[in-house]
């Protein structure tokens, strides 16, 4: 077997578990920007799962899905997310509502949740079973991340994680969607990330804080 | 000829590791941009400490002048666990991992005795913050040996290496992954190094382990130091063997063993650069969030025991 | 070019419009950009009548679904228009509220509804809805108070959450086609995708678990009940204008893209799970909403529970199905965007009058505001069914629906849902009206181009409550074929 082959062959098999990895250490994070790095991080595996089932299936389109999602997720947005971090100077890093040790216990547990919830499918259609369930795991991490992290930064950050979920799930079972959709999809989701970074300048602004649980004033 | 060859690992084992602590200090100095003292100072002081004689308060017991000892034969016997250069130990077949664990429990529990019996108030202060992070510890690193353990279907640490050895280059199944970062968070804790304890701090309220070996002197104080570095020596070489096996030999032949031997001595070359810069670029926890440091390595290796029933 | 050209003026305008600082000439603009895109819709609209359907290029196409909602979109969007063009005296002036940057995101948000309308691949509907989030979400911040970035915060999170979802059904839905058979580059496509419906049907688990995820995605948007929590805040702190295009404009973009995708799930796999997903989702929303409706304080934030529970009852009508069904949903749908238009129009004018919009400090509005408490009283009767206004021929006609069908329950719901929606606004509405007036800031009389979108609005929903025009209901019915 050539190098390439199986550099190919072992990226498919062990990048869940590098994506159970980046969801753990997610969980314990404590200060924003490791976060953000992570997420990094987590694109870049993603990243290298494209490629690596590009070369396999000898797909040019995944080439170039492959390219937008290390432009846009690898570096682009995580630029864009430590930049809008540092201009807000706001201190006492990501402002959980659970302990790091509480939060790996969580995203344990969801990640076990997540195991669960895809056997049905895998059985049914057939599927790799780990990275069905590494996306899901994904998912429910950055909707984890939304629901006990304080800071209007990290509710970004954990809808990225969300997304990125979702596009993994996309990836495995279908392996990807027409190319201009994709495109568009990505482009959404920048335009979408900007926008928001435009909204936690707002709040900074108007509120003199970015602790979305103090964004109170509507209710009922 | 297979009992020479585990004689001189354990040799290996204790002889090199004031040479390894040695290392990670220079590397640390060079980090800070100073020029650090040589690698072989620790052998230095501890022949200058055996020359010494020892200071015994007039308040200690008998205990006091014991734990020492007992505390370096507990840990020599450790080293005799773990395999370096090839799938066999001195006391491979003794017994398992579980042994392994409580001979160094041993070592520490002793070693706490014996703090509190000097009678200061600093050695109480140590023992009891030792207590704590060993107690959270032991949970962590025992279930990431049983993980390990399930996986390769022996409980002996030399088992687990030949298992491991076995295995296809770079294969990484989420059981190991998860076991290798819980046991590199607990091999901080045990081992006494920052993020836990700084073993370089000289103020008396930051301290842990150098609070508890405050009124040791002379050959007692050698025993304890070098203890405490064939502890850090043993943990980084288990760590090596059951994660990162790769070049030790799989039969006894001169040309496997000095592979072996490069591959060992490489390899602990690189971990004690990683742990230096580690050190060099995170800052001491604080003591209450010690606690949540070890309770994401226990989070860690319960899923990792999990994940061997899902890995079917 | 007919498809073509509507979708990419309003996108052309809205760069366009950035080149205008002068107010008074950005408004000249922007009115003569949004008349030119008024008459291309109606072009639009003739042309799909007369060919049955439209297929421009592989992404864009237009059906008899499609010319209906654009018989709406271009109705509200001409009103708002008119009405945005007197209303922009009052907006603080900002560095970011001056008209040029009102009428340019306006006019992007437009852009992004059109895209959701002419679009013929879901892929492309899904990218257009997220789209209309966020050319929308700087809208519902426009005015940068507290309120305002909080609404606009939680409307960005909660909906892109939402959407996040419908992308996931989305994307089962195109695996359940690829593995129907159906070649890859064109499974995302909504004619294709209802030609093969048929082979899909092997895949039931697969398509259920689509469809949910697109509910609960693009219902989220519509604001069904428990996905709702963004909505009133979204339409009370935008301003008013935009609240009327929020609620009349882009709660049925919304619906369009779950009809479109629940006409293939139905196709595949029957009415049952469909209908009785929309069923729950409706019937939460309306009461939920009905019961809310009452212990309001915010005038705007009652419209926009008014908005949830007539979008629940729209979602009753879709899951009670059959013609009656399906017809009283989309005439609904039609005639509660044109009522709430109406009434965000008047919350304009009373804010301007009073100053706030809390409805327990405003007292006398008859006296006060004399032809604004008239107006007001006509939508609110509007909104709550009565006749002779539109609405009440809708839910009528869903009712009927629904008792021919022997769904007692489903009718009961409704009623009593409409029963306490009545009462809810009659109270409010009664407390407003009577009193005393406070001393209020003098004020000129209501421009000519409020007053005239005021009337149009009012006359058309008395049109379709007496006397639907032979015309419109032929277009309702070619948007009912193409759904069954």
């Amino acid at each position: 077997m050539g190098l390439v082959e199986f550099a190919a062959a072992k990226t498919l098999a062990s990048s869940a578990v590098f994506l159970f990895i980046t969801v753990l250490l997610m969980a314990a994070a404590k200060r924003t920007s490791t976060c953000i790095m992570l997420f990094g991080v987590q694109c870049a595996v993603i990243t290298a799962q494209i490629l690596a089932a590009a070369f396999v299936y000898h797909s040019r389109e995944a080439y170039v899905v492959a390219a937008m999602v290390f432009v846009v997720k690898v570096l682009a947005i995580p630029y864009a997310l430590l930049g809008i971090r540092k201009r807000l100077n706001v201190p006492g890093g990501v402002s959980a509502s659970t302990t790091p040790a509480q939060s790996v216990y969580i995203a344990a547990g969801l990640i076990l949740l997540a195991f669960l919830v895809v056997q049905p499918y895998v059985r049914a259609l057939a599927l790799d079973g780990e990275m069905l369930a590494a996306a899901t795991a994904v998912l429910l991490t950055g909707a984890f991340l939304m629901v006990s992290r304080k800071k209007a930064l990290m509710q970004v950050i954990g809808l990225l994680v969300l997304e990125n979920g979702i596009f993994l799930a996309a990836l495995t079972t279908t392996f990807g969607m027409p190319l201009v959709i994709e495109m568009g999809i990505f482009f959404d989701l920048l335009i979408c990330v900007l926008l928001l970074g435009v909204f936690v300048f707002r709040i900074r602004d108007t509120f003199e804080h970015v602790d979305v649980s103090k964004l109170r004033r509507l209710r009922g | 000829m297979t009992f020479a060859i585990d004689f001189l690992q354990v040799l290996i084992l204790v002889g090199t590791a004031p040479l390894l602590r040695g290392l990670v200090g220079r590397i640390k100095a060079r980090i800070q941009n100073r020029r650090g003292a040589s690698v072989w100072r620790p052998y230095a002081d501890l022949r200058k400490l055996f020359s010494k004689e020892d200071l015994i308060s007039a308040t200690a017991s008998p205990l006091f002048r014991l734990s020492p000892m007992i505390l370096f034969a507990a840990t020599v016997a450790a080293a005799a666990f773990v395999p370096t250069l090839h799938g066999f130990a001195l006391l491979g077949t003794a017994g398992d991992f579980i042994v392994l664990v409580y001979l160094l429990a041993l070592a520490r529990f002793f070693l706490i005795l014996g703090a509190m019996d000097g009678g200061s108030s600093f050695g109480g202060m140590g023992a009891s913050r030792e207590a704590l992070v060993s107690t959270l510890a032991e949970a962590p690193l025992l279930l990431a040996l049983v993980a390990v353990s399930i996986v390769a279907h022996s409980t002996s640490v030399a088992g687990i290496v030949r298992w491991s050895s076995g295995q296809p280059f770079f294969h990484l199944s989420p059981v190991h992954a998860l076991a290798f970062v819980a046991f590199t968070l607990v091999a901080i804790a045990e081992t006494g190094r920052v993020p836990i304890d700084n073993p370089t701090t000289h103020l008396e309220l930051t301290m842990i382990h150098e609070a508890m070996v405050l009124e040791y002197s002379g050959p007692s104080l050698a025993l304890i130091e070098w203890a405490n570095a064939i502890k850090l020596n043993l943990m980084l070489s288990l760590l090596v063997a059951v994660f990162m096996p790769w070049g030790i030999a799989p039969a006894t032949s001169l040309h496997g063993l000095a592979i072996a031997l490069a591959a060992y001595a490489l390899k602990m070359v690189l971990l004690a650069v990683l742990l230096a810069v580690l050190e060099s670029s995170v800052a001491k926890l604080r003591m209450y969030l010690v606690p949540d440091f070890l309770g994401v390595a226990c989070a860690l290796s319960i899923l990792a025991v999990v994940f061997t029933a899902l890995k079917r | 070019m007919t498809l073509w050209l509507p979708l990419l003026l309003p996108l052309f305008g809205a760069l366009v419009m950035l080149a205008f600082k002068n107010p008074r000439t950005a408004v000249r603009v922007a009115l003569g950009i949004g008349v030119t895109e008024a008459a291309l819709l109606g072009n639009c609209v003739v042309k799909l009548r007369a060919a049955g359907v439209l297929q421009e290029g592989r992404y864009l196409r237009g059906d008899g679904l499609t010319s209906f909602f654009l018989i709406n979109l271009t109705l509200v969007f001409a009103l708002v228009l008119a009405y945005s063009v007197g209303y922009l005296r009052h907006v603080p002036k900002g560095r970011f509220s001056s008209p040029r940057w009102f009428y340019a995101l306006v006019f992007l948000f437009l852009f992004t509804m059109l895209a959701v309308y002419l679009s013929a691949n879901l892929g492309m509907m899904w990218i257009a809805i997220e789209a209309t989030t966020l050319a929308s979400a700087l809208l519902v911040g426009f005015y940068n108070t507290q309120g305002a970035v909080e609404a606009g915060w939680k409307y960005l999170i909660v909906c892109t959450v939402g959407i996040a979802f419908a992308l996931f059904g989305t994307i089962a839905l195109y695996l359940a086609a690829v593995r129907g058979g159906v070649p890859a580059e064109m499974a995302l496509d909504w004619a294709v995708l209802m030609d093969a419906a048929p082979q899909m049907s092997a895949a039931r688990e697969l398509l259920k678990l689509a469809f949910v995820f697109v509910a609960v995605g693009y219902g989220t948007k519509i604001g069904f009940v428990p996905m709702h929590s963004w909505l009133p805040d979204a339409h009370a702190e935008a301003p008013s204008p935009i609240s009327a295009l929020l609620s009349a404009a882009l709660l049925n973009c919304a619906l369009y893209a779950l009809l479109r995708v629940e006409a293939i799930t139905s196709r595949a796999i029957g009415h049952g799970f469909s209908h009785t997903l929309l069923l729950a989702f409706g019937g939460l929303s309306v009461l939920t909403a009905a019961f809310l409706m009452i212990v309001q304080r915010d005038l705007k934030r009652l419209l926009a529970y008014s908005s949830i529970e007539h979008m629940g009852i729209v979602a009753l009508g879709v899951g009670l199905g059959g013609t009656l069904g399906l017809y009283g949903a989309l005439l609904h749908a039609f005639n509660h965007s044109l009522a709430k238009t109406l009434l965000f129009f008047t919350t304009g004018n009373i804010r301007e009058a009073f100053g706030t919009l809390r409805m327990d400090r405003i007292r006398g509005m008859t006296r006060a505001l004399p032809c604004t408490s008239a107006v007001l009283v006509a939508g609110g009767l509007a909104v709550a069914g009565m006749p002779p206004f539109g609405l009440f021929v809708s839910e009528f006609i869903i009712l009927t629906s629904a008792f021919t069908q022997a769904r007692y329950l489903v009718a009961t719901l409704i009623l009593a849902a409409i029963s306490i929606a009545f009462g809810a606004l009659l109270y409010h509405c009664q407390r407003m009206l009577s009193g005393e007036a406070k001393q209020l800031s003098a004020r000129p009389k209501a421009p000519i181009s409020e007053i005239a979108a005021m009337c149009v609005c009012g006359a058309c929903l008395l049109v379709l409550g007496l006397c639907i025009p032979a015309a419109f209901t032929a277009v309702l019915r070619n948007a009912m074929a193409v759904l069954q």
